[in-house]
């Protein structure tokens, strides 16, 4: 009954949560939009906001010592967790046949096995590096810490139901999904959708007055 | 009438009596067989037409190995003779003395506590405070930590789960336990050794022995002639706890990727040598860890604050590690309650306006 549960209705109520909560919060930003600037553009605003948004990719050059562990660990988190995400054989007969209808050809197991190791070793270094660091233990809040731990639980199970024998582990991966799903739009899990128009946001109007964002 | 009322009455006794042992035997039925098997009367012998045949492949005296075509190690043999004894030693003596020294060292520890409830900073705090470990020292330490704990949980699972689980879960949900704490085990293995290399490429210059520390040995760390051994940035107990992580780690983790991936000519013997190995090499690191993390909390006032903050108080540096102190005050290296307060932004300064200088203020 309670497989039933997490397979049927509850997939069903939080994909819809999620589609409606992510766009409804895409909208709002949109819909905010922007101050009338009268100047005479000193730079192409489309060029400007293309620029930053692949520039913040790196961390400026004054700012790397002191971020490098920052980096790293986020780009092994973020790397190896859309690896998981999109190419994780599960996954991929998955979406092909319960959403898009098409499928592509997945990792093999050992890519999967290092993918998720990448992933868990950054995501284990971004939460003490959370916790340890005087000034992101500042700014962080209960919202950072729930996210962190409903991330960690969704690789965790995910990779505990990896065999793919037995339901109860599957069903539990599936249930920590959706509560993460559910989580999501309310969340800072949101920058995986404002991060790009973000930097683009801030990098046209940087460079409509000529400034490097 | 009340012949025909006593009538329904024992004929209601009757029918419920009825169910209840017609119950009774729904419930035993499907118990019979086994305890037919295990009554006095013997259960008729069914012999096994080939139990000769195996008998006589299992106790000849020839090579255990074959000659055949089937490409692969082992394939030659048709009994492996040192595999039943492995699974008695595992059964009968590693799992039984794993479970006594885990348990034993735990209450060990907590009798140890309740005894001498932990050593307090003999002259209090004093309000300032040296670094003692980096961010990147704090976060390599918590990385191993929790790593290990992971594995240590999977690992008593699997090793333990059979005697300890099964009777309480049953083997349905033992089996899928099981599977994720194999998973899940396997998985966070290879952390462990990337933990351990960076714990040793951070640590190693400072767990060399040095002098004094037989003295600290001799002195069993103070607990024996009353005062304090000296120390440097390590006492000799702290480098002898280093050095047992990191060669029993890397034992472990070694035996760990022999068993992870046996597509390298592993033969059985090494297998199962290498699973002994691996799971008397974690016995000994949890139990280790047991006195590691009583060291570091309870069992020594302030201590646990090198590994959060990464600031101990100096009265704590004097009394632990004396000679790393004088080092620390030779360089100046002392900082005042205020100004680690300002670098940790403690509780309370959240929201606040940062401090303007007093001449601002007075304006």
């Amino acid at each position: 009954m309670i497989t039933a549960f997490i397979d049927g209705p509850l997939w069903y109520f939080s994909l819809a949560v999620f589609l409606i909560g992510v766009s409804w919060r895409m909208f709002a930003i949109f819909r905010s939009g922007s101050k009338p600037d009268f100047s005479v553009p000193r730079r192409s605003v489309a060029v400007s906001a293309v620029m930053t948004s692949l520039r913040r990719f790196v961390p400026r050059h004054e700012m790397s010592p002191r971020i490098r562990l920052h980096v790293v660990a986020g780009y092994m988190f973020h790397l190896g967790l859309f690896a998981l995400l999109l190419f994780a054989a599960p996954h991929v007969l998955f979406l092909q046949e319960n959403l898009l209808g098409f499928g592509w050809t997945p990792m093999p197991y050992w890519a999967f096995i290092l993918a998720s190791q990448i992933a868990f070793t950054g995501l284990l270094i971004l939460w003490l590096h959370r916790l340890l660091n005087p000034v992101t233990r500042l700014i962080s809040d209960a919202d950072d810490h729930v996210a962190a731990v409903l991330t960690f639980v969704v690789m965790l199970t995910g990779c505990l139901a990896l065999m793919e024998a037995f339901t109860g582990l599957r069903v539990l991966h599936r249930f920590s999904v959706e509560l993460l799903m559910i989580y999501f739009p309310f969340s800072r899990l949101m920058h995986a959708f404002t991060f790009i128009p973000s930097r683009a946001y801030t990098g046209a109007l940087f460079g409509r007055r000529g400034v490097d964002a | 009438m009340n012949n025909n009322k006593r009538t329904g009455a024992e004929s209601h006794s009757l029918l419920f009596s009825l169910s209840v042992l017609l119950l009774a035997l729904m419930l035993a039925l499907p118990f019979a067989p086994q305890a037919r098997a295990g009554g006095t009367e013997p259960a008729a012998k069914v012999v096994n037409p080939g139990a000769e045949l195996w008998r006589e492949v299992r106790q000849r005296e020839a090579p255990q190995a074959g000659a055949t075509q089937v490409a692969g190690m082992d394939s030659g043999v048709l009994i492996n003779v040192g595999g039943e004894q492995w699974r008695q030693f595992r059964m009968e003596q590693l799992i039984p003395a794993a479970g006594a020294l885990i348990g034993g060292v735990l209450g060990l520890v907590v009798l140890f506590h309740l005894i001498k409830r932990g050593v307090p900073l003999e002259h209090g705090r004093s309000g300032n405070y040296f670094l003692r470990f980096k961010e990147i020292d704090r976060i390599l330490h918590w990385f191993v930590a929790t790593v290990f704990i992971f594995l240590a949980l999977t690992g008593l699972i699997l090793l333990t789960g059979r005697v300890v689980l099964i009777p309480v879960f049953g083997h349905e949900v033992f089996s899928v336990i099981a599977s994720a704490s194999k998973e899940g085990h396997n998985l966070f293995g290879p952390l462990f050794l990337v933990g351990l290399i960076g714990l040793l490429i951070r640590f190693v210059s400072k767990n060399f022995p040095a002098k004094g520390d037989l003295g600290w040995f001799l002195k069993a760390g103070g607990f024996v002639g009353g005062k304090h051994p000296s120390a440097g940035f390590f006492n000799a107990g702290e480098k002898m706890w280093f050095w047992l992580v990191i060669f029993v780690g890397l034992t472990i983790s070694t035996t760990g990727l022999i068993l992870e991936f046996p597509f390298f000519g592993q033969d059985r013997p090494m297998m199962e040598l290498s699973l002994v190995l691996h799971g008397v090499g974690a016995v000994l690191l949890i139990t280790g860890l047991f006195g590691h993390i009583y060291v570091g909390t309870a069992g020594m006032e302030a201590s646990l604050e090198s590994m959060t903050t990464g600031y101990v108080d100096v009265n704590w540096a004097r009394q632990h590690h004396d000679q790393w102190a004088e080092a620390c005050d030779a360089e100046g290296a002392v900082i005042s309650g205020e100004e680690l307060a300002k670098k940790q932004r403690l509780r309370g300064t959240k929201n606040r306006v940062p401090d303007r200088p007093a001449a601002e203020e007075g304006r």
